[in-house]
């Protein structure tokens, strides 16, 4: 349980989320009651299996990977803001 | 003016004809839906004076001759689905106000083919669960007992007559369980087939936009327009993968239909639901329909897989709620600040429950063990549905073990993620599905789900007005 709880502080960290401390004990245990209801899942014998890459196999994924070049005019005209060879964003934090 | 009184198909004719018009029709459902959702909460925005615009705009088209083919039908959009004009909530109070900067493709089509908006339906906390009892707008009322959750609002719409057509979002199963428990039909379209542009989707891989109403061929209506090729969605079907897949009108002589039933999905531990299904296989072997026994013994590990996979990338949808990108901003004295806190703002207790749970499988050590193998599971979910269409045309299952969520009682997380059993490996699999109603218990509906394949919508929606009539227990049609 030691290990799960220090997962989910972890997790909480590295999701940077405000989790309050009661809130974070009881996901603690229902982490462990999610880990525990998944183990038939580890078990499932899955040799021979690949990974599924795509939602599904009716996709048209392949193109022709060739250069192509784009207008930066187009580009530049499509951009919120554009100035002195620069595309403008607003600043993040006032 | 009851909207359950005319298929689509008899109202887009009598719009058209200029027998009523599209103004009077939505003029009247507008009135029927502020009465109705007092008590249900169906509707988190309702259109109002731009419904009214735009049934203005339909009977102008219909004047000068336009050809419409959902002329004046009200329709409901899930709040999760992108219609530029009205707030949309995604089921957060982060976005109550949010009004998306463009509109799904979806409605688009609808809009362009003469249906109208008339509001945004109730969705869980972040659109997640299938049911709406996480909503922060709360849940929406089940219209057969008020004690129990609807499962979907769209669905409640649809059954209350408040519109003709709910368009939905359906990632683990929440339309069809929805139409299951509301006593409607409601098809997930197979993956590929419709546009999810302008979809919020929590999980990428499975969300899919799909279709509620009173009958399958008032489904075949709408799914006619939305569906097909488009250049802002590259998750769709290729071309030539559409002429191949059948969008011939399939062969209905039921004699030549051939149902795959899994007995073991059928041996659930609530008896009268169980009682449901075997009454409705019954009646459809009385019927002509072949039933033939099928092994599925995949569904448990499907659903803990589904779960896996759709955790993993709800955390990674949900981290762009961070306040700069997306979402809205939290008062915070600095950056790692403002990001904990607005994802908080942004995030109810479910969603938030979700996110960390998929970072956690996300991380070093649990990626292999969890997510690596929930991949190779998806796999085989789709190996063992795609062995059983070989076998027949159709596969049957459940829709639900048990009723829907009751308003009163606090259910523990995995008991409401286990709602899913039966729906999550359809959608893993990709395939079409529809739920149909197949009878009751005491008042509540219950719905059967039949899964066909990959582009076998036609064929689902006729299927259902073939057998769903037959029970006689809801104001349902079949093809007029």
């Amino acid at each position: 349980m030691e290990d799960i709880k220090a997962g989910l502080e972890k997790a909480v960290r590295v999701m940077k989320i405000e989790v309050e401390a009661g809130e974070q004990e009881k996901l603690s245990a229902e982490l462990d009651q999610f880990l525990q209801w998944l183990k038939p899942m580890l078990d499932l014998e899955t040799e021979g299996a690949d990974q599924v890459l795509v939602a599904h196999d009716r996709i048209s994924v392949v193109r022709k990977d060739e250069a192509r070049q784009a207008d930066q005019a187009e580009l530049q005209e499509a951009a919120p803001d554009f100035a002195g060879g620069f595309y403008q964003v607003p600043p993040i934090i006032e | 003016m009851d909207l359950r009184g005319k298929p689509v198909r008899k109202m887009v004719e009598a719009v058209s004809s200029k027998e009523v018009s599209a103004y009077q029709l939505i003029e009247k459902t507008l009135e029927n839906c502020a009465l109705v959702n007092e008590a249900l909460n169906i509707f988190s925005v309702i259109a109002g004076v731009d419904a009214l615009e735009q049934a203005r705009a339909i009977d102008k088209r219909l004047e000068v001759g336009e050809n419409l083919p959902l002329a004046g039908i009200p329709v409901a959009v899930k709040d999760d689905i992108f219609y530029g004009v009205l707030p949309t909530g995604l089921g957060s109070a982060a976005f109550k106000e949010f009004i998306p900067p463009y509109t799904a493709t979806a409605v688009e089509r609808l809009m362009d083919a003469g249906a109208i908006v008339i509001g945004k339906t109730n969705i869980g906390d972040m659109g997640l669960g299938s049911s709406t009892v996480s909503s922060p707008n709360g849940p929406t009322v089940n219209p057969w007992d008020a004690g129990y959750a609807a499962g979907s609002a769209g669905a409640a719409a649809v059954i209350t007559g408040l519109c003709m057509l709910a368009l939905e979002s359906d990632t683990g199963g929440a339309l069809r369980q929805g139409a299951s428990h509301c006593g409607v039909a409601g098809l997930r379209p197979g993956m590929g087939r419709v546009s999810r542009y302008g979809l919020n989707a929590d999980s990428s891989s499975f969300a899919q936009v799909g279709v509620t109403a009173l009958s399958g061929d008032d489904i075949l209506c709408a799914l006619e327009v939305i569906s097909g090729p488009d250049g802002r969605d590259a998750s769709l079907a290729a071309e030539d993968k559409w002429a191949a897949g059948g969008r011939v009108a399939p062969d209905l002589q039921s004699e030549s239909l051939t149902i795959g039933y899994p007995a073991a999905a059928f041996d659930l531990p609530e008896p009268e639901i169980r009682e449901v299904y075997e009454k409705a296989r019954e009646r459809y072997q009385a019927g002509g329909y072949r039933l033939t026994e099928i092994d599925l013994g995949l569904l448990p590990e499907a659903l803990r897989a589904y779960y896996v996979i759709c955790l993993a990338e709800t955390s990674s949808n949900h981290a762009r709620f961070d306040g700069i990108r997306f979402g809205r901003a939290a008062e915070a004295g600095d950056l790692e600040e403002l990001y904990a806190k607005s994802r908080r703002l942004t995030l109810g207790p479910e969603a938030r429950r979700r996110s960390i749970f998929g970072t956690y499988i996300l991380g070093k050590g649990h990626y292999d063990r969890y997510y690596r193998q929930a991949l190779k599971i998806w796999n085989l979910v789709r190996r063992e549905f795609n062995r059983v269409l070989k076998e027949c045309d159709l596969l049957m299952l459940p829709v639900v073990k048990a009723a829907p969520v009751r308003l009163d009682e606090e259910a523990n997380f995995l008991e409401n993620w286990g709602a899913d059993l039966f729906t999550a490996p359809v959608s893993m699999a990709g395939l079409p599905a529809i739920s149909l109603p197949a009878g009751q218990v005491g008042k509540m509906p219950v719905g059967l789900q039949l899964v066909g394949r990959p582009f076998s919508e036609k064929l689902l929606t006729a299927v259902c007005d073939r057998l769903a009539p037959e029970n006689k227990l809801f104001p349902h049609r079949g093809p007029s």
